[in-house]
């Protein structure tokens, strides 16, 4: 069942498809439903996304109710209707969270989701199910490695550098008070609240080839060794 | 017209819709329901309706849980919006108005926004005031809009005591008008305690205790004025 499931979703558009085993990870009023079906699909520009993820979670929530399963659909988070009902237990739940826990990726110095082959540039939505499906092996550790891209381009200095990991998901990765009032201004100057530079310079997945940048940033880094060192 | 056998279908497919949380399945088939001629009301009291008193028993027999039954009132509603405009005359007998809330303190509106649903689709007219509602503006609402009852909601033992000045504010007021509390921490001892007329378990008992309710209200309201006129 967990093939075909992410066979059709990868044909219907979807970049990368997980499962994550999420037992003990939920809170009480979703427990019962503890694996979940973690899809990603990768942001280019003039496509429209959401609407795309939209049309795989409805297709998920085919599959698995057509097989007998309980299902809860978790839409994106730019893409939550509010008012109805079920909207209030949205909140209970974190993408990326499922998307670490079914090998999808880490979470990245950025606190955004790193997926080795298209790094933070992927869209998440999630359906919870009960069906008993194999999770995949969880990511644990972030493989950001030294690389401080994000951190150096920040324009408020919001990124802290610690390094997440799974067992202790309450690491503060970002100051999200910094990150927002530098929106905030960025929307009253531009229009637009869009900043988005720790996505566009993180080297993995990056259209430019990530070994050039990579091997950029190690330079700068051999550089800047060398300089503290005189 | 449709013929009885198209009418079985279409009022089953909207009570399955309701137990299988399928929104598309219920605009799909409200909106047949309409096309080919059915009463609203019909379909929405033989079909959605139904199907949501199933949901009900299967709750109580835990197959279903918090998730399931916030998406088969999700379901309900996407129905409902597109039958109601079409109803004529429902006939239940009474009819009434009802301010409800969730008590000052208190977000917890889940349970509130189910109640609500059930007046709603009874046809009462419901003045929703949210959650964390000031005390005082139960009593200003139910003033000012002339209800027949004012259904209250606390989900903690701190914000429950809220409920018994908003009782004791409404009586000084207005002794005539009914007063229903819900809750978790609510029983039948607080409400006797607090001087509410109604404690609803859940949301099918909230809406029978509230017709009940008005109609002995309004046998009082005639009394009143039966006297008047002698």
């Amino acid at each position: 069942m967990k093939t075909s499931l992410k066979r059709e979703l990868l044909d219907h558009g979807a970049t990368v498809v997980g499962i994550a085993g999420l037992r003990g990870y939920l809170s009480g009023e979703i427990a019962h439903l503890d694996r979940a079906v973690s899809i990603g699909v990768d942001r280019k520009l003039n496509e429209d996304t959401l609407a795309l993820l939209t049309r795989l979670q409805k297709r998920t929530v085919r599959f698995l109710k057509a097989r007998g399963h309980r299902t809860l659909a978790i839409p994106p988070d730019s893409d939550r209707r509010k008012g109805t009902f079920i909207s209030k237990l949205y909140s209970l739940f974190n993408h990326k969270m499922a998307a670490t826990s079914a090998g999808l990726g880490w979470i990245g110095k950025n606190g955004l989701l790193i997926s080795p082959g298209h790094g933070p540039r992927l869209s998440l939505a999630t359906v919870l199910t009960d069906a008993p499906m194999r999770p995949d092996v969880p990511i644990e550790h972030c493989l950001c490695g030294e690389c401080v891209l994000c951190i150096e381009h920040c324009p408020s200095q919001a990124i802290t550098g610690a390094k997440w990991s799974r067992s202790s998901p309450f690491t503060e990765l970002v100051r999200l008070g910094a990150c927002r009032s530098h929106k905030t201004s960025k929307r009253q100057t531009e229009g637009k609240p869009n900043c988005g530079l720790c996505i566009n310079i993180c080297p993995y997945g990056r259209r430019l080839g990530t070994e050039a940048i990579t091997r950029q940033n190690k330079q700068d880094i051999t550089a800047k060794a060398q300089r503290t060192q005189r | 017209m449709a013929t009885e056998e198209r009418k079985k279908e279409i009022l089953e497919k909207l009570r399955n819709a309701v137990i299988q949380y399928d929104e598309d399945t219920a605009k799909e088939y409200s909106q047949a329901a309409l096309d080919e001629g059915l009463e609203a009301n019909d379909a929405i009291f033989n079909g959605l309706v139904s199907g949501m008193v199933e949901v009900g028993k299967m709750f109580e027999a835990q197959e279903y849980f918090v998730p399931e039954l916030l998406m088969c009132a999700d379901a309900l509603y996407a129905g409902l919006d597109i039958l109601k405009p079409h109803v004529k005359q429902l006939d239940l007998g009474v009819k009434g108005s009802v301010v409800i809330g969730t008590v000052e303190g208190d977000v917890h509106d889940i349970g509130k926004n189910i109640v609500k649903m059930m007046f709603d689709v009874a046809g009462f007219t419901v003045y929703d005031l949210g959650r964390d509602v000031p005390l005082d503006k139960f009593v200003a609402e139910q003033l000012r809009t002339d209800s027949d009852l004012v259904c209250l909601s606390a989900m903690m033992t701190t914000t429950m005591t809220g409920m018994k000045k908003v009782i004791d504010d409404l009586r000084k007021k207005n002794p005539h008008v009914k007063i229903m509390i819900g809750g978790a921490p609510v029983s039948q001892d607080v409400a006797d305690k607090y001087g509410a007329d109604g404690y609803a378990k859940d949301a099918t008992n909230a809406l029978k205790d509230a017709i009940n309710m008005i109609e002995s209200l309004k046998k009082m309201k005639d009394e009143v004025e039966a006297k008047k006129a002698k």
